[in-house]
């Protein structure tokens, strides 16, 4: 078996695992929790949009790309879907995929402007992006977006309730189940975005140019088309987040599509669980989402607190994160197991 | 100067200038196929600047480039290179979080447009031969010699396929026997076809290696001949003894900031 | 189009861009001298505002005496993130400390949300908060006047300790060359230590003028550490007079917006941050 081969299916067979696992598992909380299961699977779902969030920050971050306009193409694709189902344009679905491609034809915009700003220029203009995003949609007419009060948006499932065969909790339930199997395939389509980031040709040109980009353009990378390419991989997952997110909490408003809060989850998940990583992303975001429900029970209001101490510890502990954590314990192991360093003689 | 119809690489009134600083002057020169050409000078005469105009990090402010008969002075880096122009850097940086293999990959897989992964595979391992790095080729890119970086740095760049590979000061920080190791390196390269224009510092190496030597001062040619014509040249010998103490102030042109960490 | 109107606009303009100096200069030492791309500036900003607050209301402070207060507070804070967690990271890569800060600034922000809330809070009740002058039709508040006449001196006292003072001078030999400094001697972390909590405090005394001038909520520390790195951005690093300068375009443009536009208030954030995209943009493409 080639080693392409032998690759693609050490990452197919745990992906599909996952999949299998996500498909069961609504009937398996059902069965198990009953009433309680609606709850359940609510904060499963928020974990599984935290992984969505995660990797494709993760994804931009790989061509050294550090972007604060993540919470911009959430809100972009948020307002998106809203503005079409207020329209009744189609179909109330049509709204998700509208989303993401509205949100790539965005970030490639934002990408195109930014090409030449590095670090902390380029942190700062994205940032300054999302602000005048949000100011701009604020001002849109009231009856078009909603002005800052923002406006509700339809639900995508509608279950109907029959009381013979249903308990009342059940419509609810079924209502999560369906954003649940919608996130749940989002994250799928993430997570294939992600392996291929890492797997293809992709990988060395990403950190070519991540590493330094005139270097990476005397190897022959071409660092624009790469780093757009990662803009448009990365918005499309977020854009198809922020409406799905829009239908399941029923309405958008400026403040809340755009949050701040939303940049700073995306990008603490994949540094606190490994950065450049397809793994990495989605522990980080298991972890963090399992957390921020005890954060959240027991600060309530500061729970954000939370995340900026898991943000400085990470750096300053654990700054390859957990998947790099463990690596580097590994290969330190399998080093000391050896007994020889790696100082070879000239080759 | 006349022109060679015959040169793979040919440079013409190159010039650019920062601001009031002309860091390079109204060069010409050209290059031969299948030649070792060497540039030497003494400090701040504008020998990296010159590389770096050629390999496209800088846009000249005058003046033309032409590789293999096409005007390439407008070009991005990468097309120099999909045409066949290639660069070893000074400072090297390997890509990390990625193997040697790996490392040469980057060349292979873009230095050409429209590699599969088959033939990127075929022309790593070819890279990696001739540089002697196949034994280490496994090993992760943050962990080697300063040699084994240098090879790798070249191999990285023999991966692109070049007509030209432009090499600057490999020599700096070789010790002598891991020196002559690095001159049998190059020497082979050119055997395989490659025209060699690099910049040096250690005159034996250049006397050594170099068909051709150009030598710049104050960003402007200054000689040009085999390496016993000038280095007998009166001019180049003052040129040489004249900068002594480097005089040249605080800002050196020469110096490519872009390499500087911090 | 009023030209009172105008030129009132332009006078309040001016005398908030001597704040925005303020804090910019505080960050362009913290970039300039140590090399931190420090995103919790403005949390100190925000700190010395509601410290002032606090003061005010728990013990009756008057503003101006907590300026005693506030100012070794927040030096004292600035030394101790410094010595905790800024000197681990002076050697990483540039995210991580972007990152860093970025953490200690959502500590910074949330726990004060969680002190204080997330409504305005007001000094209210001190007689000299409404006093002003009134000259040919504009009128010029006190306090704002105070305000901006203690920035400018602050600056200016910066800039010549900077050129002149002993510290100062080792400050920029640090900034320019690091090695070369310590070869010569000179304790390379004490001088980034200090240059730090300096730059902590200097935010901490435009946070207590703040207080009194407007209404501040934990979430200004954000804006003013956008705003505070755009000035710096456009001035130009090391260059105390460019922030000057561009404390003076950016606080124009901002009160000009919010006067003479309608429903300028609200956009004016807006501006603000267009302004700092398009010229981030501009001068990249410049340097090609």
């Amino acid at each position: 078996m080639s080693p392409n081969v032998r690759n693609r299916l050490r990452d197919l067979i745990p992906v599909l695992l996952f999949a299998v696992a996500l498909w069961f598992l609504p009937d398996l909380l059902r069965s198990w929790s009953g009433r309680a299961s609606v709850s359940y699977l609510s904060l499963v779902t928020n974990g599984l949009g935290l992984a969505v969030l995660a990797l494709s920050w993760d994804i931009l971050a790989r061509t050294g790309q550090l972007s604060l306009a993540h919470a911009a193409f959430y809100g972009a694709g948020a307002y998106v879907t809203a503005i079409l189902a207020r329209l009744e344009v189609g179909p109330l679905w049509l709204g998700i995929p509208a989303a993401g491609a509205f949100a790539v034809l965005l970030a490639l915009g934002l990408g195109v402007v930014t090409l030449r700003l590095k670090g902390i220029y380029f942190a700062i203009a994205t940032l300054a992006f999302t602000e005048v995003l949000r100011s701009a949609v604020r001002q849109l007419p009231t009856s078009f977006a909603g002005g800052s009060a923002g406006m509700n948006v339809a639900p995508l499932f509608r279950p109907a309730f029959d009381p013979e065969t249903m308990e009342r909790w059940e419509i609810a339930f079924l209502r999560n189940e369906g954003y649940f199997l919608l996130y749940a395939g989002l994250l799928l389509l993430t997570i294939g975005l992600s392996l291929w980031t890492r797997r293809s040709r992709l990988r060395p040109a990403f950190t070519a140019v991540r590493t330094n980009e005139e270097v990476a353009g005397v190897m022959g990378v071409h660092p624009a088309r790469m780093k757009l390419l990662a803009f448009a991989l990365s918005s499309l997952s977020v854009g198809m987040l922020g409406a799905i997110h829009a239908h399941r909490v029923g309405s958008v408003i400026p403040e809340g599509a755009f949050a701040v809060s939303t940049t700073v989850f995306a990008l603490v998940t994949p540094i606190f669980g490994g950065l450049y990583t397809t793994l990495g992303p989605i522990l980080g975001a298991g972890v963090l989402a399992g957390i921020e429900e005890t954060l959240k029970r027991n600060l309530a209001d500061g729970y954000l607190i939370g995340y900026g101490l898991v943000l400085v510890l990470s750096i300053l502990f654990m700054p390859r994160g957990i998947v790099g954590m463990v690596r580097g314990i590994a290969r330190r192991r399998r080093a000391a197991r050896a007994g020889v360093t790696s100082e070879g003689g000239e080759a | 100067m006349t022109a060679d119809a015959n040169a793979v690489l040919e440079i013409r009134s190159l010039a650019k200038r920062f601001g009031g600083l002309a860091a390079v002057d109204d060069l010409s020169f050209h290059v031969r196929p299948g030649e070792i050409f060497a540039i030497i000078g003494p400090n701040g005469a504008g020998k990296t600047t010159t590389l770096n105009l050629l390999s496209g990090l800088l846009i000249p402010t005058a003046g033309r480039i032409h590789l293999s008969g096409r005007e390439i002075q407008h070009l991005p880096s990468f097309e120099r290179t999909h045409l066949g122009l290639g660069r070893a850097f000074q400072v090297v940086q390997p890509f990390p979080e990625m193997t040697v293999r790996e490392n040469v990959q980057v060349g292979a897989l873009f230095g050409t447009p429209g590699i599969d992964r088959a033939e990127g595979d075929r022309r790593t391992d070819a890279a990696l031969e001739r540089t002697g790095l196949t034994r280490i080729a496994g090993q992760s890119a943050e962990e080697l010699t300063l040699l084994q970086e240098k090879r790798l740095e070249i191999a990285r760049a023999l991966a692109t396929d070049p007509t030209v590979l432009m090499l600057d000061e490999v020599m700096a920080g070789l010790r002598p026997g891991e020196a002559r190791q690095a001159v049998e390196l190059v020497r082979d390269v050119r055997e395989s076809g490659v025209t060699i224009v690099f910049i040096e510092h250690v005159m034996p190496v250049v006397r050594d290696l170099a068909d051709r030597v150009l030598v710049m001062d104050h960003g402007r040619f200054l000689a040009e001949g085999s390496y016993t014509e000038v280095t007998a040249d009166p001019a180049v010998i003052e040129a040489y003894l004249g900068r002594d103490d480097d005089g040249t102030g605080d800002e050196d042109p020469d110096r490519d900031d872009r390499e500087d960490p911090r | 189009m009023d030209p009172i109107l105008i030129l009132q606009a332009v006078v309040s303009g001016v005398l908030a861009s001597g704040l925005y100096a303020l804090v910019s200069v505080g960050l362009a030492l913290a970039i300039g001298v140590i090399g931190i791309v420090n995103f919790a500036h403005g949390e100190f900003f925000m700190i010395g505002a509601f410290l002032t607050y606090q003061l005010f209301v728990s013990f009756g402070v008057d503003p101006v005496l907590s300026l005693l207060f506030v100012a070794p507070a927040l030096f004292l804070l600035g030394a101790v993130l410094y010595r905790t967690t800024i000197q681990y990271v002076l050697e990483a890569p540039e995210l991580n400390q972007m990152l860093l800060t970025f953490g200690i600034g959502i500590v910074l922000q949330n726990l004060a949300l969680l002190i204080w809330g997330g409504d305005p809070v007001s000094i209210s009740g001190i007689a000299y908060r409404s006093v002003g002058f009134r000259i040919g039709g504009i009128s010029v508040g006190l306090v704002s006047l105070v305000s901006f006449a203690i920035s400018i001196v602050l600056v200016g006292s910066l800039y010549l300790a900077l050129s002149r003072s002993r510290t100062g001078r080792a400050m920029r030999a640090v900034a320019q060359n690091r090695i070369g400094a310590s070869l010569v001697g000179l304790e390379v972390n004490r001088v980034y230590l200090v240059a730090f909590a300096l730059s902590a405090l200097l935010a901490g005394i435009g946070g207590v003028m703040i207080a009194v001038i407007q209404s501040p909520t934990p979430t200004i520390g954000l804006a003013f550490t956008l705003k505070a790195f755009s000035i710096v951005v456009l001035a130009g690093l090391g260059n105390i007079r460019g922030i000057l300068a561009a404390s003076l375009v950016v606080a124009l443009a901002e009160s000009l917006v919010a006067t003479l536009v309608p429903n300028g208030g609200t956009l004016s954030n807006a501006v603000f941050f267009a302004i700092i995209f398009l010229a981030l943009v501009w001068r990249s493409r410049r340097t090609a």
